[in-house]
């Protein structure tokens, strides 16, 4: 899976290079809008990232310029919070979603895939972690042959950990990926910790393994040990 | 506060102005008049005069005084009259003999001396010419006056109009201004040197707030872009250490802080953004919005987060709530009001969410508050249960009810605190 990632300040494309390529994507970056012109015509991407605050333009503009040339790839842009205007023109040209600033490193891979997942649909809509499955297309999730019935919440926690394995995802993290900006950050604690105890309780009844694991007080990581 | 009446500046000059002129008319009146008698005055002094040297003639040349003419009543004197007693005028009026129409007539006695002799002389002298003429000028006075007003009051009706047109023309255009929009005020070309002032003055002056606005429209956008993107970058190298075993291990609570620390600065660049773009009024797609699908999707996605809590909420939504908002902003204020009644609410009872056509009205269960209302709207006010919020909601909400002419109402009843908006005036 090949992804571009146009981000004009290098430190944060690095890291974010770092992050896709320990998940397995090969990256390209590219730090103005010229130079990601150059490669997007040059080369083939599965997926864009698009900061859209360039020195030399609007990341914006790429957009319709990915559109004439390769409809399936996928654009996902990362713009300013509370920057409705870029959200909405964005996804207006054709982006397929977009991510605000500053980002969580698991909440840009769970986009990103799911974005991967939307555009190379049919073939790679299941995701396994030992004998748990998630078919995404169904929203449906196994144990061995058993279904396992989750509610919406619990749904896309456990996705977001399948999206995610061994990585610490803190409980802010979570509680954003969840509920957005409709929760306090006070208030993490017991909602997250409530979420993840019934989702273990369900997974362990169901004779899957307990995967959750509580991390220096800090998160949760999804693993097979601890 | 009762406001002073106030005229249209045309209707104030033309009433200045008729005072003026009648004044001018009536004092040049009286100066008409006054002149005219005196010019009366010194006619009939000279004819008097003429009769009277008629009279001493004719006295010293032994005519009787019977034979004297019969427009000078001539009586002889015993004894010499006491000074100042004499000349006598008198105005009268006397019928026409013809006519039979009363005329006026001035008389004047006076004592002549002859040889010694005193003798008093009646002169009658009919001032009915000198009199018409008077009144005529006084009378030619009054239409000319009637017209001029008339004149001057056409001409306000006519012409002010005509002359006005521009400065309406430039009060329109300066209240369809929008700051902001990149579009320059409208400009009237008039050639009336104080609407020109007024006119270069109103564009200089937006021009100046014009700039304002967009330095301070590009330093939201620049804080906003550039400030999160080294807080990207720290939360990225955070996460980094926190996937590093070993690092954990020994620093997980320092990395913890940094982690977090990054995360409550980053929401605050954020917050203070937003506030400062609602200030400068950076958002302006105001629409009249029904509120009640917006509230109930609020309600669905803070559902469940109620239920870990276990609280109910409880709606009572009215089709007919509107509100002239941005949707962006109204948004905001939901998920303020929603998450504080979460978190400040206590379970005794259901958290309400209420609308009818005017109010809408968020409630929750809790102790009374320990210090005026006003003090939460505060930017940056923490009750003391730890600083994990920023203390940024609730002055939130109120900027954007200010900006939109809403006004925000608290009330503790029956052990919940109630607050509401409504449309201001």
């Amino acid at each position: 899976m090949k992804i571009l990632l146009v981000e004009d300040n290098s430190r944060l494309s690095d890291d974010i290079r770092q992050f896709l390529e320990e998940d397995g994507f090969i990256v390209a970056q590219a730090e103005n809008f010229a130079l990601a012109r150059e490669k997007l015509d040059l080369y083939q991407y599965d997926a864009v990232i698009i900061d859209i605050g360039l020195p030399d333009g609007s990341g914006l503009d790429l957009i319709p310029l990915i559109r004439e040339m390769e409809s399936d790839t996928g654009i996902l842009i990362v713009t300013a919070r509370n920057a409705v205007e870029d959200k909405v023109a964005g996804l207006n040209r054709g982006a397929d979603d977009y991510l605000t600033k500053p980002f969580h490193k698991a909440e840009l891979i769970a986009r990103v895939r799911s974005i991967l997942r939307r555009h190379k649909s049919s073939r790679n809509n299941v995701l396994q972690f030992n004998n748990l499955q998630i078919d995404t297309a169904a929203s449906q999730v196994y144990i061995g042959e058993k279904t396992l019935k989750l509610t919406r919440k619990e749904y896309d926690l456990l996705l977001y950990f399948m999206y995610n394995p061994n990585r610490l995802l803190t409980k802010e993290n979570i509680a954003e990926h969840l509920w957005g900006d409709h929760i306090d950050q006070a208030d993490n604690f017991d909602f997250v910790y409530n979420h993840i105890k019934n989702l273990r309780k369900k997974i362990v009844n169901a004779g899957g393994e307990n995967y959750i694991h509580a991390m220096y007080g800090m998160g949760y990581k999804f693993s097979e040990t601890s | 506060m009762k406001r002073p009446r106030s005229f249209k500046l045309l209707s104030k000059t033309t009433f200045i102005y008729l005072i003026f002129t009648f004044i001018a008319f009536y004092s040049s009146a009286l100066f008409l008049t006054k002149e005219a008698d005196e010019f009366i005055d010194h006619d009939l002094e000279i004819s008097y005069g003429y009769m009277e040297r008629r009279v001493t003639r004719q006295i010293k040349s032994g005519k009787s005084l019977e034979e004297i003419s019969k427009r000078a009543e001539t009586i002889k004197l015993t004894a010499a009259p006491l000074s100042g007693q004499y000349p006598v005028y008198q105005d009268t009026l006397i019928a026409d003999e013809e006519s039979g129409e009363l005329l006026p007539y001035r008389s004047k006695t006076t004592v002549i001396a002859v040889d010694s002799s005193y003798y008093q002389v009646h002169i009658l002298k009919s001032v009915d010419d000198f009199y018409s003429l008077r009144d005529d000028i006084f009378e030619a006075l009054i239409p000319a006056f009637l017209f001029l007003a008339l004149g001057i009051l056409l001409f306000n009706v006519l012409v002010g109009g005509y002359l006005f047109r521009p400065f309406n023309a430039i009060l329109t255009a300066m209240k369809n201004y929008q700051i902001g929009l990149g579009v320059k005020a409208e400009k009237i070309s008039t050639s009336t040197t104080e609407f020109n002032r007024m006119q270069n003055l109103f564009h200089q002056m937006v021009e100046r707030i014009e700039l304002d606005y967009r330095h301070l429209k590009e330093y939201t956008e620049n804080m906003a872009h550039e400030i999160q993107t080294p807080l990207a970058v720290i939360r990225n190298k955070a996460e980094i250490l926190m996937a590093d075993e070993k690092v954990m291990t020994h620093q997980a609570g320092n990395i913890k802080v940094i982690y977090d620390e990054g995360n409550q600065l980053s929401r605050l660049s954020d917050t203070l953004n937003l506030l400062t773009k609602i200030e400068n009024s950076e958002f302006k797609d105001q629409q009249l919005i029904t509120t009640r699908p917006i509230v109930e999707k609020h309600v669905a996605a803070i559902q469940e987060l109620a239920e870990l809590k276990s609280f109910k909420i409880s709606t009572d939504l009215s089709d007919d709530h509107q509100l002239l908002i941005d949707p962006f902003l109204f948004d905001i204020v939901l998920k303020n009001l929603l998450r504080n009644a979460l978190r400040y609410g206590t379970n005794e009872g259901p958290i309400s969410i209420n609308t009818d056509e005017r109010h809408l009205s968020i409630s929750n269960f809790g102790a009374p508050l320990k210090v005026p209302f006003e003090k939460l709207l505060e930017r940056f006010y923490h009750n003391g249960n730890g600083n994990a919020s920023l203390g940024l909601g609730l002055s939130l909400v109120k900027e954007i009810c200010d900006k939109h002419r809403l006004v925000l109402d608290y009330q503790y009843r029956d052990g919940q605190h109630v607050i509401s908006i409504r449309p201001g005036k």
